[in-house]
């Protein structure tokens, strides 16, 4: 009886023996993981910061200005001038209701055959 | 036990044998104890001398955390970095474990040859654990260097502080030392503010600080930074510079001055007459500060709007006699005294305000001390205690006091806003938070008697910013011209000049006012005058007329406009208000 347990308790310790080797090496192993992830973050970080700092000299106007100028000719592109820009407010009011006789005269016209933009079109050469 | 025992061993020698065993196993567990106190002893005690045990974190006296601690990214106000951190990598050496030092130096320097061969050797030879060889390298040489393969030769990564901007806001933002911290600029005052707090306390690590927002418009400061430029050869002049600043929250949108420094390079900024004129100079700013005597003079009521001024005579004071360059002579009403820039008139004007009142009126705009701005390059303005005759006649035109053009744009923004002076800022601020800040200087009726006046200065016939006007059509912009002579060898010299324009723009509804200097400009062609006009007053036109667009300024030709900032009492006077 004595025996059985004491084989029992033998065994018990030689398994219990391999098992935390076993779990020593293998946290071993997830450390060192760990730190090579973490070099590796590091070092993407590193790469990161780089990229944005491209980024951000990439889209400075002091980057984009020089760009554009080079191209300027060949793009036909200048700084706009005050006279370029319109408002809402000068835009032509929508007609307060539709021509309804100018309509029923280009639809008459149509149906008749006669298309005012055909003849347009054949005007300025277009087929 | 007992019962083998029992059967086994006769009764007398039991006894006996048992007493035995039980003593033997007495000593036998106290040995075991004894052993189990010496080991968890041993135990103990080498946790006591790990505990006591301080790993020596430091590099040459500095602590790893400073050395890798960052700083947050800086953003304009629309969010586009002004200033971000990289990565770099940073040469070290372990001198102990170096083992030839003569072919470390030869091999690093095939690498990095501008190394002084002594200077290294010295480095890397002794029992040192730790020695800089060089910081802040690319990833390029890193690789060459780990590929010489030197034992004892290393890289750490280091933070290093990165302007994409490049020249563009250097003097806003400053520069920072080898060690990422800050040395000049804003980025000097957000260590006085809690960056440097942070670092000390090792929370500033990784890229989790909150960027700082500033007031600058990147586009807008792009555009300031290369019409200065332009001028710098346009005008062959000496220095130039320029602030723009939001009249309702102070906010500066843009301050450049050139010539300037990279700040990626701070030795650059080692170099004469890279400072900050627009802060740290203070120069006399002639006409400009006619604006100011006649506000001062307007809101204490000594003078209205339509008094008249005889400016017919130059005014003597002992010796001297005070003209005006390009004088009318004639009797000028103020509106004229103002476009025709008359000296005569604005020290008539000054008298029938008081020169003690003057003067008070100066104290009141704080010309007398620095302004309250985040950036550590001010001077202090000399502006006299109390003012002579002479020295307040002077003073009315500007000359016989210094200020710097940041006391002038603020001083303008608050005559154009309502009246409220605002000291300015480069964070954020919104308008309720302004507007606790404000100070009333003059009241809302001066503010619009002065908004009319810089705008007549544009559009009137002889005006004198009406050159400024015809590059700036339609943005509503007006402003006063400033020509300071210099003092060459104590006198005077009129070839010399510093010239100025200040301004506001758009004037029916004041958004932005603006301060452009340029210091000794020659005439562009012959045609054109050295007069603060042609140089000063093109490049405020030019600023506007490229900037206003991106502010969400439309431009607007009609006359309407122009004819509603017209004071009723002006009207009375000239029924076509100009």
């Amino acid at each position: 009886m004595i025996r059985s347990i004491n084989i029992f308790l033998l065994c018990t310790s030689v398994a219990m023996l391999a098992g935390v080797y076993a779990l020593k090496f293998s946290i071993e192993g997830t450390a060192n993981e760990r730190t090579a992830l973490a070099a590796h973050i590091a070092e993407q970080e590193g790469e990161l910061s780089l990229l944005k700092a491209d980024w951000a000299v990439l889209n400075q106007p002091g980057h984009i200005g020089p760009i554009v100028q080079r191209h300027s000719e060949e793009l036909a592109i200048e700084p706009v001038k005050q006279e370029q820009f319109g408002s809402f407010a000068a835009l032509p009011m929508r007609p307060a209701k539709p021509d309804t006789a100018a309509m029923d005269a280009l639809f008459a016209a149509i149906a008749e055959g006669v298309d005012p933009i055909d003849a347009i079109l054949q005007l300025e050469g277009v087929e | 036990m007992t019962i083998v025992a029992d059967g086994l061993v006769p009764t007398i020698s039991l006894e006996g044998a048992r007493k035995q065993r039980g003593a033997l196993t007495q000593a036998r567990i106290r040995w075991m104890i004894l052993a189990v106190i010496l080991g968890l002893a041993l135990v103990g005690g080498r946790l006591v001398q790990l505990g006591l045990q301080e790993t020596d974190q430091t590099i040459e006296g500095q602590t790893r955390d400073v050395i890798t601690a960052t700083r947050p990214p800086i953003l304009d106000r629309n969010g586009l970095e002004m200033a971000v951190d990289i990565r770099v990598p940073s040469l070290f050496a372990e001198p102990r474990r170096i083992i030839d030092v003569e072919e470390a130096v030869r091999a690093l320097r095939t690498v990095l040859p501008e190394l002084e061969e002594e200077w290294l050797r010295n480095r890397l030879s002794g029992d040192r654990g730790f020695v800089w060889v060089k910081r802040e390298l690319t990833p390029a040489i890193q690789d060459a260097v780990m590929r010489l393969g030197i034992p004892g030769i290393d890289f750490i990564t280091e933070s290093k502080r990165f302007y994409p901007g490049m020249n563009e806001a250097a003097h806003i933002l400053g520069s920072t030392n080898v060690d990422n911290q800050g040395i000049a600029g804003i980025e000097r005052h957000m260590d006085g503010e809690s960056v440097a707090l942070l670092q000390e306390l090792g929370l500033a690590r990784g890229n989790a600080l909150t960027p700082v927002e500033l007031s600058v418009d990147m586009r807008v400061q792009h555009i300031m930074h290369e019409q200065l430029v332009d001028a710098m050869t346009r005008y062959q002049a000496v220095a130039a510079a320029g602030v723009m600043m939001d009249v309702h929250t102070g906010e500066i949108i843009a301050l450049a001055s050139v010539p300037d420094f990279n700040p990626n390079e701070p030795a650059s900024a080692l170099v004469k007459d890279t400072f900050n004129r627009i802060t740290a100079g203070i120069f006399e700013p002639g006409s400009i500060f006619k604006t100011v005597t006649i506000a001062g003079a307007l809101d204490s009521g000594a003078v209205s709007i339509t008094d008249e001024f005889d400016a017919r005579y130059g005014i003597r004071f002992g010796r001297y006699t005070i003209d005006d360059f390009h004088g009318k002579h004639r009797i000028l009403a103020l509106p004229e005294v103002y476009k025709y820039s008359s000296n005569i008139g604005t020290i008539r004007i000054m008298q029938a305000m008081g020169k003690e009142a003057y003067r008070a009126f100066l104290s009141r705009m704080k010309f007398d001390q620095r302004v309250q701005f985040e950036l550590p390059e001010m001077r202090t303005p000399t502006v006299p205690n109390s003012f002579s005759e002479v020295g307040a006649a002077t003073a009315s035109f500007g000359h016989g006091l210094s200020v710097s053009p940041l006391h002038m744009v603020t001083a303008y923004a608050a005559f154009v806003n309502g009246g409220n002076y605002i000291a300015p800022t480069l964070y954020k601020r919104d308008l309720s938070e302004a507007e606790r800040l404000y100070e009333r200087v003059i009241s809302a009726e001066t503010s619009a008697n002065m908004r009319y006046l810089m705008r007549l200065n544009a559009i009137s016939s002889g005006g004198s910013g009406s050159q400024m006007n015809r590059q700036a059509l339609g943005y509503r912009a007006g402003g006063k011209t400033g020509t300071a002579e210099k003092v060459v060898d104590g006198r005077y010299s009129s070839s010399k000049v510093t010239n100025f324009f200040a301004s506001a723009f758009p004037l029916d509804n004041p958004r932005y006012a603006m301060v452009i200097m340029v210091d000794e400009p020659k005439a562009e062609n012959p045609q054109s005058g050295t007069t603060a006009g042609w140089n000063a007053g093109h490049i405020t036109g030019r600023v506007i007329q490229r900037v206003a667009p991106m502010l969400g300024i439309a431009p607007d030709f009609s006359e309407l406009l122009d004819q509603q900032i017209v004071p009723p009492a002006v009207r009375r006077l000239y029924p076509e208000g100009f």
